[in-house]
């Protein structure tokens, strides 16, 4: 078992509530989203994430708007759904809990 | 130096260097590949990673007469990551948890490939199916097409029955999804360097590049003259059938012209099972009208579709349909030549026995004669052709099928048996058929004199009639046979070898041996 591999299936596990996250904050398109993961360092290449934001907008959870750009290519603008916030609003409380577990569990170690 | 292609990548316009191009579009492919298991996301996520790899290459060329090398697409896929980045994604969030998922065998299935075609795209499907270049399947259909148009038919139905691979899953389970895309991906990438490696190690490498280039240019002239000669075939087809088509029309026309006028002997002769079946003949032509003009059609079609690709192909309907109408034509056709050659299959011959009012001890002549009514005959000869005359305003059918035999007679008494042979669908049909021919003899004095030939009733044409008439003659009772009935005279015996034209006005006498020629001159038959 590889080091690496347990670290990227550690993030794949949150990355999806990380993205929701993000546009709860406001709209966002493509490049934000990716800067903003890639700063906070929870994804190292980009191409994991468009599998993602299309399966999230598949099961209803975001969906997009065209907008045109003045530097490039127009714009893919993501945004949060109905269903998106609540399904947010779960994955608050299930994270939360979740860390409370994992604190709870590593301090005992100590 | 190097070769630039143009672009449209995520709906911008790059100049690329061959070799960057390479790069990127195998690196797309790869992608392709390992989103394979998700199909109806596969085209969206892939048009967002285009669009942002178009971002990030204007991003680095401000100058839109740059050229994009391959660093710049090195530098792309590493922020981008390599295709298994992908693939790994989906794994996480897919219900096998194991990252190390076992594929089966890859499941190839047969379908016609819309984006590689000459006609239907059948040969290309088949080409993705065994894993080939679709020009082999291509020119193995044109030698089936040489071999009795095999081809043709083969590819048609195939045509019909493939469906077209128009959804992205198709399009992989066309081309056979990869057993392990990394594996391969990593076969492509080492067997390109390989390549490369060779080409940037040798000096040669412009004359490589002349030879490859003149192979490549030979090979696009060799196409070139391929499609050149099919669109040639298909003009050919287009009119080859057109004219077919128009005169088959107009021969149907003619036909039924013919028909009103009642001047159709020729047909009536060369087409018996139109008359003669239960169909109504109408209704026969115009089976036969369809069953040669649907294959013209679709001809023709072939044809349009061969010259212009971008007609579509006759839809599925309307073929079928096609195809079961010149079914039924055929069936029918088919039905009344069985309903005709039924009527013909059992052979029956009425015997009509009659006596010769003759002692044993008299002579009888025998002779033929023609009813110059009918048919005027120079010459009386058997003969297999038919006529059709008019008795009292009636048409028959007069046949000159006779056959005269001379035999012996077991009893003291001369006889003659008449035999008329016809042909129906039941022994009593043909029996009947055999009582309407008309045949007749005279009796005169000591001469019998028998008709050159019969008539019969117009529907007996192809009944293979004939009349045989087997004249008994008692031991010692002589004959003399006319020069008119030499035609005629099918079997009999003498007792010495003698040339045929001696038959003819001699006296023979029958005896136990057969017939004797009393007047023969010796040395003639001794020098046979």
């Amino acid at each position: 078992m590889k080091i690496e591999n347990t670290k990227a299936q550690m993030r794949k596990g949150v990355l999806e509530y990380c993205i929701l996250s993000i546009l709860q904050n406001g709209d966002a398109y493509t490049s934000e989203i990716l800067s903003t993961l890639k700063s906070a360092e929870m994804i190292v290449v980009e191409g994991t994430i468009y599998p993602l934001l299309t399966r999230l907008k598949n099961a209803g959870l975001l969906s997009y708007r065209w907008e045109e750009s003045t530097s490039g290519p127009p714009r893919k603008y993501y945004v949060l759904t109905e269903n998106g916030v609540l399904f947010l609003k779960e994955l608050d409380t299930t994270w939360s809990n979740l860390i409370n577990a994992v604190n709870l569990i590593t301090s005992q170690k100590n | 130096m190097n070769k630039t292609i143009n672009i449209n990548l995520g709906g911008f316009f790059f100049h690329i260097d061959e070799s960057a191009y390479q790069i990127l579009k195998r690196y797309l492919e790869a992608i392709s590949n390992s989103l394979s298991d998700d199909p109806q996301g596969k085209d969206e996520i892939l048009a967002d990673i285009e669009a942002r790899i178009s971002e990030l290459l204007s991003e680095k060329i401000q100058d839109k007469r740059q050229v994009v090398n391959e660093q710049d697409i090195q530098s792309i896929i590493k922020i981008m990551g390599e295709p298994e980045d992908y693939a790994d994604t989906e794994d996480a969030y897919t219900e096998h948890n194991s990252s190390y998922r076992t594929k089966g065998n890859p499941v190839k299935k047969l379908f016609r490939d819309g984006e590689d075609k000459f006609l239907g795209g059948v040969a290309s499907g088949i080409a993705h199916y065994f894993n080939t270049d679709p020009i082999w399947i291509r020119i193995a259909l044109i030698l089936l097409l040489a071999a009795g148009g095999f081809g043709v038919y083969t590819y048609i139905i195939l045509w019909i029955l493939l469906p077209e691979a128009k959804t992205t899953a198709e399009k992989l389970q066309m081309q056979g999804e990869h057993v392990n895309i990394n594996n391969i991906e990593k076969k492509i990438r080492t067997e390109f360097e390989n390549v490369s490696n060779k080409i940037k190690n040798t000096d040669y490498s412009g004359a490589k590049i002349g030879f490859q280039a003149f192979l490549d240019n030979v090979g696009i002239i060799l196409i070139r003259l391929f499609k050149i000669c099919t669109k040639i075939i298909g003009v050919f087809l287009i009119i080859i059938s057109s004219i077919l088509m128009v005169s088959l029309v107009l021969s149907a026309f003619s036909f039924s012209s013919l028909e009103m006028l009642g001047i159709n002997h020729d047909l009536r002769e060369s087409l018996p099972f139109l008359y003669q079946s239960s169909i109504p003949s109408w209704l026969l032509s115009i089976a036969m009208l369809i069953s040669f003009v649907i294959p013209c059609l679709l001809l023709f079609f072939l044809g349009i579709n061969i010259v212009s690709s971008k007609t579509k192909p006759l839809n599925k309907i309307a073929f079928t349909s096609l195809f079961i109408l010149w079914i039924c034509a055929i069936l029918s056709l088919v039905f009344s030549g069985l309903e005709n050659y039924s009527l013909n299959a059992v052979e029956g011959s009425k015997v009509k026995t009659d006596t010769i009012e003759m002692l044993p001890s008299d002579t009888l002549y025998v002779k033929t004669m023609n009813n110059d009514n009918f048919i005027f005959k120079s010459q009386l000869m058997r003969n297999s052709n038919q006529e059709i005359i008019s008795d009292n305003n009636v048409q028959k059918i007069y046949s000159s099928n006779i056959y005269i035999n001379i035999k012996k007679s077991e009893s003291d008494e001369p006889y003659l048996k008449i035999r008329k042979k016809s042909e129906g669908n039941s022994l009593t049909s043909a029996l009947e058929n055999a009582e309407k021919i008309s045949y007749g003899y005279q009796f005169t004095d000591n001469q019998v004199m028998f008709d050159s030939y019969f008539l019969s009733p117009m529907d007996s044409k192809f009944k293979d009639e004939m009349v045989s008439v087997d004249l008994y003659l008692p031991e010692g009772m002589t004959l003399v046979l006319n020069e008119s009935s030499k035609n005629f005279i099918h079997n009999y015996k003498t007792t010495k070898r003698l040339k045929f034209w001696q038959l003819i006005n001699h006296h023979f006498t029958m005896t136990q041996k057969g017939l004797n020629c009393t007047d023969c001159e010796l040395d003639q038959h001794e020098n046979i």
